[in-house]
């Protein structure tokens, strides 16, 4: 039976691949579900076997994919720790983020073909929460626009610096004020263990939610 | 101006420094006549003045021209010979990398000495490898030994302590008072003039030759052995600098010995230096061909006594070459060496170190003794035979039964002051007082600081109905210690100098002499282990004895053992000591009181309670000042009064363990042990003197140094951890900039924050780097720092090091090793004896199972303590194991035993009594049944869990093991072959039974094991020895961890009691902050609204209480991992 570590290559692939297109779904549905994109331009797709939500606005699209793309590496490294999408207002003040913890063991071994299946069962049931989110949450604001932020571990923007996955498209240090949100509450939303890769300690996405109660 | 790019100037520019010169040239006669005073002193010396200097540039170009220098305007590589500067960015230092950069004074204090003193002393920059604050080396002299630059290769440093070595004696000999024979000696070191550079190299050459083979482990040793001789050499360049210089020498002088106490304790480095002492002998006979190879036996030689010598105050100094650096008067906190010279010197961080050391050295004393099989009491045998000749044995067995336990607390009479007393009888009986400060007690004030405002604020902050004094020219230096005339008049310990020259004119005061309490603290404990281990060190002056094995053993009565203790400490160390003793240490610590000065008190049972009705509640321990002066608004004083309230009330008042802990208290309960070994819950630095940051970069290397700090201490202790707290003091809003104590941090707000790592480290850079993260998230105004400290939690050893490096740890594995072979007959025998103990006088207390010889509890003890009820859950942890093997026994009851309904109930009776009672008692633990006491003799209740599958033929009974029986797994019988095992049965079995299962076929190294993977367990299936790490356990409440068993859990605990027990709450938080820790944030969402749902449901208002505790603790727990707090509706 073959047994694949983190030391191959391509195991760090596999789950980059895995998570980055579980975020983007994620980020399109988000979008969608929050209001911040008139629904107009989303169209219904299938995904994980549920419907889910996409943009179909070429450049809105196109900023997700190049973000993701360059959070890929990081993730295929494990030096993301999270990924956030950050809600703000007409005054560009942080009104809510989503934080997708992303945490791996340190030592990965997968086996077998249930991979596969069980992680979608995992992800389709998050996104499945992200869907209902707004039940918890209360309505946002007008006019807000979003952005997307990377947590990286330790030294890990130092390369980033170096290594231009997109070519004029640089990652940039975060406000402050975008990162920091002051009497934020948090509502955990979802979390997942994958246990796909048959690994002592399983992998862990976090969903989670905080919400500016009011607006200071 | 900003410095051309160097040697690429055209034609304009030459013309143009010729030029300069030409015209330097004729100014100079005439400077020269209207100055009267010049010289040639400089001749030969061309200067070229960067920045801003003082004096300034132009008054350096009159003085050079006064004493025949030339002043170059433009910097000529080939030209100037020495560039002066105050303050230099980091590039220009790399431009600069090899040229002499000196410091202004170095002209100024020539022309004061009249001849050209060597630059060395003033050299800018010794050290300087990234940022750095040069102009505070420019502050005070600069230690010779630093000359090196740090470009250099280390090795560089090997040349200059054996040189060193020769001249240390004289210069520690002369110097007091005169500055120019350390600089002669310097310069007697290294060949004078302009050609010391490249002399020094030269003459640095061979030895770089001659060590070039090594590795880097030898350099990293021999920066080690260089911090060495930087610290010795530490108090006479800084003594300038101090207060009380005798001090700070002596405070290092106390450094050297306590380096070489532990030194036994800890042969860990040994092995690395001999390993490179090798590396370095052969040399000279692989490079025969070399000239110098005289010369290199030599300084092989040399070099060898050096390490060895110097090897002994390692441990403790890190932050290399900075610790020559004499700390700055003003801007000291921004220095990146202050951090250890302040750890080195602080007299609180003097102290506080002992304790652990000497823990450490009652535990080597323990493990040796263990190794040697058995250890020998000189005190003990002492006491024999005083006994012998005076009583009969009758009596020793009327104690074998009668006995109850006795704890020592022994304490030194104000153990400063009677150490400095000690080799002074002009003192004794005079008001003598301890402290830094030995003038007048009065001082100048400073500007900025504004003592009155913080006095009134400290006053109205603990209620003290104020004395009114003129504080403002007061010393503020703090009495560590005063005799007990000095008390009669009022003095306390703590108490400002100022203050207490006013209570007390006549006061006389004496320095620390820290090598002096050393001594005395060491032969103490000496004392004390010459009778037993059983030693609890609670500081430099006092320790607890467990005396309760002794007295039987011996058959003496404890005021003899009391009396024969204190003559021996009055013998060896000149100073009285006061034994309190009591059957727990709290009466032991009140007796003490009693006893003072000079006495012993037996605390007997039957009077505790009139005694402690008349105690102060401030002299019960955990009581200070906050907490006193709200027992003081509820109307208690005394303990008499607290004895009135009822535990509700004070749980309400003061938190459920608090509340507890005060109601056992103050009827003279204590079930604490003594304990020889306490288990460290964090590692962590702090300093809150003299820290005054300018800029962010200063606080930032601060940080970076203090990482440094905690790193080194973490590997002292062998652990890592995966908490990072960052304490911050600032300064309150509206409080003085500068405080009434000199370099103090004032009124201050704290601030904390912290961040949970994935891994444990003891990496000083990734503490630093989480710590400067913390560090900008809490967007302080750095110059309003007052205190920094770095707290690393959640700690674990750091045997588990992948790397396998760190030579440091590999003593606490050995120790392991070494002792875990009579640790485990130690406890095979506890039992026995319990076991027998049984037998005479029926069912003994539970406890006395834990396999603890030290607590043992006899038969015939107090009902109090005997039907104490069973540490329920958390607690249980707390009173049982001392030494690592102890709590893997003990974690065995808790864990492997299987539950109740796959026990056969005949088998269970079949059992011994003590088994039998075991595994009930670990399913209680597991049930989690909070009222634990009642339910003592019925039996367990079967879990929800289905019973087990019959047709499966399977007996799995996992108990603990016995003592000394190293075998993992438990009694496993008949087990089938995997293709009978009826996979639907196997799904119907409880998951523990699963695992085990699982376990067992694996062990059989049966191949198709993939067959019976446990389709709902996966997560336990791992090849364990496929990972390297440790993973984390998943979090449990009670053994359980599937949402739905918590939930039945929680339900069956809130609906079946009235009040819930303060352990069980403990234990509900402990797994929520678990469960943060994990990141599983649904599932704690889940469980809180659970108990919201449950608790606030419930009739009963102290389950609303308890949720409400519960979740304020994870709420604070939340919001340290995630910046925020749940949203609970």
């Amino acid at each position: 039976m073959a047994t694949l570590t983190r030391q191959d290559l391509n195991f760090g692939q596999v789950v980059a691949d895995i998570l980055c297109e579980f975020l983007e779904v994620a980020i399109h549905l988000i979008l969608y579900v929050r209001e911040i994109y008139p629904s107009g331009i989303f169209q219904k797709r299938k995904k994980y076997n549920v419907p889910v939500q996409m943009s179909c606005h070429p450049e809105l699209n196109q900023y997700i994919q190049d973000t993701l793309h360059c959070v890929k590496p990081l993730i295929q490294k494990n030096e993301a720790e999270k990924v956030v999408m950050v809600i703000m207002d007409k005054e560009h003040h942080p009104v809510e983020r989503f934080v997708f913890e992303i945490s791996q063991p340190p030592l990965l071994s997968i086996s077998s073909e249930t991979l596969l299946s069980h992680v979608e069962q995992l992800l389709r049931a998050m996104i499945l929460k992200i869907s209902v989110c707004d039940a918890v949450l209360d309505n946002n604001p007008p006019g807000c626009t979003f952005t997307l932020l990377v947590h990286t571990r330790e030294a890990a923007t130092r390369n980033m610096e170096k290594v231009q996955v997109i070519k004029d498209f640089p990652w940039i240090v975060a406000d402050e004020q975008e990162v920091h949100m002051e009497e934020a509450k948090l509502i955990p939303l979802k979390t997942m263990t994958s246990d796909i890769l048959k690994v002592s300690h399983s992998q862990l996405f976090c969903t989670e939610s905080q919400k500016l109660n009011e607006i200071l | 101006f900003h410095p051309l790019p160097w040697r690429q100037r055209g034609g304009y520019m030459a013309a143009k420094i010729s030029k300069l010169e030409e015209q330097f040239q004729k100014d100079a006669p005439r400077e020269k006549q209207k100055d009267g005073t010049s010289s040639c002193i400089f001749s030969g010396v061309a200067i070229y003045v960067n920045g801003y200097t003082d004096p300034s540039a132009d008054e350096l170009r009159r003085l050079m021209m006064l004493h025949g220098g030339q002043f170059h305007l433009y910097y000529t590589r080939s030209k100037t010979t020495h560039i002066i500067a105050t303050n230099l960015p980091n590039r220009k230092i790399q431009d600069l990398k090899g040229e002499k950069v000196v410091r202004p004074e170095w002209i100024t204090d020539s022309i004061k000495a009249g001849r050209q003193l060597s630059y060395v002393q003033y050299q800018l920059y010794t050290k300087q490898k990234g940022l750095n604050y040069s102009s505070v080396c420019a502050r005070g002299k600069q230690d010779p030994s630093s000359i090196h630059e740090p470009s250099k290769p280390s090795l560089n440093h090997l040349h200059i302590i054996s040189e060193e070595d020769a001249e240390r004696p004289r210069v520690n000999g002369i110097h007091d008072g005169d500055d120019d024979d350390v600089d002669d000696n310097a310069c007697a070191l290294l060949p004078r003039g302009s050609q010391d550079t490249l002399l020094t190299n030269g003459y640095v050459h061979p030895v770089n030759a001659a060590l070039k083979p090594q590795d880097s482990f030898a350099e990293l040793q021999l920066h080690v052995v260089d911090t060495g001789s930087h610290q010795s050499h530490l108090p006479q360049t800084e003594s300038r600098d101090r207060e009380e210089p005798s001090c700070s020498s002596s405070g290092s002088k106390a450094n050297s010995h306590q380096r070489s106490l532990i030194s036994t304790a800890s042969p860990a480095k040994q092995p690395g230096l001999h390993s490179m002492q090798k590396d370095l002998h052969p040399k000279p006979t692989s490079n025969p061909g070399t000239s110098a190879a005289p010369q290199k036996g030599n300084l092989h030689d040399q070099t060898r006594v050096r390490l060895n010598g110097s090897y002994h105050m390692t441990p403790n100094s890190s932050t290399l070459a900075d610790s020559s650096n004499p700390p700055g008067r003003s801007a000291a906190g921004a220095e990146a060496g202050i951090i250890s010279e302040f750890f080195s010197r602080s007299r609180l961080h003097h102290i506080s170190t002992w304790r652990n050391e000497f823990s450490e050295y009652v535990n080597a004393l323990q493990s040796r003794s263990r190794a040697a099989g058995g250890a020998v009491f000189s005190g003990q045998e002492k006491l024999k035979k005083l006994r012998a000749n005076c009583s009969s044995g009758v009596l020793s067995l009327w104690f074998m039964f009668v006995r109850q336990s006795c704890i020592l607390h022994v304490d030194m009479d104000c153990f400063f002051v009677s150490v400095g007393v000690r080799h002074r009888p002009d003192l004794k009986g005079k008001p003598v007082a301890v402290t830094s400060n030995r003038g007048p007690g009065r001082v100048a004030q400073r500007p900025g600081a504004n003592p009155q405002l913080e006095f009134q604020y400290y006053q109205r902050k603990q209620q003290h109905n104020g004395v009114d004094l003129d504080l403002a020219a007061l010393s503020m230096a703090e009495i560590a210690s005063c005799s007990y005339e000095a008390r009669q008049a009022g003095v306390r310990n703590g108490m400002f100098f100022g203050r207490a020259k006013q209570l007390c004119p006549d006061l006389q005061s004496v320095p620390y002499d820290f090598q002096a309490y050393k001594e005395v603290a060491l032969s103490m404990y000496e004392t004390l282990a010459s009778y037993t281990h059983n030693i609890e060190a609670l500081s430099c002056d006092e320790a607890l004895v467990d005396a309760t094995n002794l007295l039987v053993e011996l058959g003496v009565t404890s005021d003899d053992l009391a009396r024969a203790i204190r003559e021996d400490i009055k013998e060896k160390t000149g100073c009285t000591a006061s034994v309190g003793m009591g059957s727990n240490i709290l009466l032991a610590r009140m007796a003490t009181r009693k006893a003072k000065p000079n006495g012993q008190y037996f605390l007997r049972s039957e009077e505790v309670d009139d005694f402690i009705r008349g105690q102060p509640v401030s002299s019960l321990p955990g009581v200070g000042r906050s907490m006193s002066s709200k027992l003081t608004s509820l109307g208690v004083s005394t303990c008499g009064d607290l004895q009135q309230l009822s535990i509700s009330r004070l749980q309400r008042e003061f938190g459920p363990r608090t509340g507890q802990t005060l109601f056992r208290f103050c009827r003279g309960l204590d079930d604490r042990p003594v304990r020889s070994e306490k288990e460290r819950k964090s590692v962590s630095a702090e300093m809150n003197y003299n820290i005054r940051f300018t800029q962010v970069e200063e606080a930032e290397s601060f940080l970076t140094n203090l990482s440094m700090e905690v790193q080194k201490r973490m590997e002292g202790a062998g652990l890592r951890g995966r908490r990072i707290t960052l304490k911050v003091m600032v300064r309150k809003p509206g409080a003085p900039v500068e405080p009434a104590k000199y370099g103090g941090h004032g009124i201050c707000d704290n601030f904390a924050r912290s961040v949970l790592l994935a891994q444990p480290t003891d990496s000083g850079q990734l503490i630093a780097a989480e710590a400067i993260k913390l560090f900008y998230a809490m967007k302080l105004d750095v110059k309003d720092m007052r205190g920094v400290g770095l707290q690393v939690q959640q700690l674990e050893g750091s045997y588990a090091d992948p790397s396998g490096q760190g030579p440091s740890r590999g003593r606490s594995i050995k120790d392991l090793l070494l002792a875990k072979q009579p640790l485990l007959t130690n406890s095979e025998h506890t039992f026995l004896v319990v076991c027998i103990l049984d037998g005479l006088t029926g069912p003994s207390s539970s406890r006395a199972f834990s396999s603890n010889q030290e607590r043992v509890t006899p038969p015939s003890s107090p009902p109090s303590t005997s039907s104490d009820p069973m540490p329920g859950t958390s607690k249980g942890g707390l009173h049982h194991p001392h030494t690592p093997n102890h709590v893997r026994t003990y974690l065995n009851v808790s864990i492997e035993v299987p539950s109740p309904s796959q026990v056969d109930q005949s088998v269970l009776e079949a059992l011994p009594v003590e088994i039998r009672k075991q595994v009930e008692q670990s399913w209680r633990h597991r049930e989690e049944q909070p009222s634990t006491s009642s339910h003592l003799s019925t039996p367990p209740r079967t879990s929800s869990s289905p019973p087990p599958g019959p047709s499966l033929g399977t007996l799995v009974l996992q108990l603990q093991n016995q003592p000394g029986q190293p075998c993992t797994t438990g009694i496993i019988l008949e087990l089938p072959d995997v293709s009978q095992v009826d996979p639907e049965v196997f799904a119907a079995l409880p998951r523990e039974l699963q695992d085990e299962l699982c376990s067992a076929y694996r062990n059989k190294g049966n191949a198709q094991t993939e067959n019976v993977q446990c389709p709902s367990s996966p997560s336990t299936d791992v090849p364990e020895t496929l990972s390297k790490f440790n993973p984390r356990p998943v979090p449990t409440l009670a053994g359980a961890y599937e949402f739905s068993d918590i939930r039945t859990l929680l339900h069956e605990w809130v609906t079946s009691i009235s009040e819930p027990m303060e352990e069980d709450i403990l234990q509900v938080v402990k797994y929520c902050t678990e469960l943060v820790e994990d990141k599983d944030l649904e599932k704690l969402y889940l469980v809180i609204k659970y108990m919201k749902r449950l608790m606030q449901q419930s009739s009963e208002s102290v389950w609303s209480m308890a949720f409400d505790f519960i979740l304020d603790n994870v709420q604070v727990v939340v919001q340290q991992t995630y910046g925020s707090t749940l949203k609970i509706t």
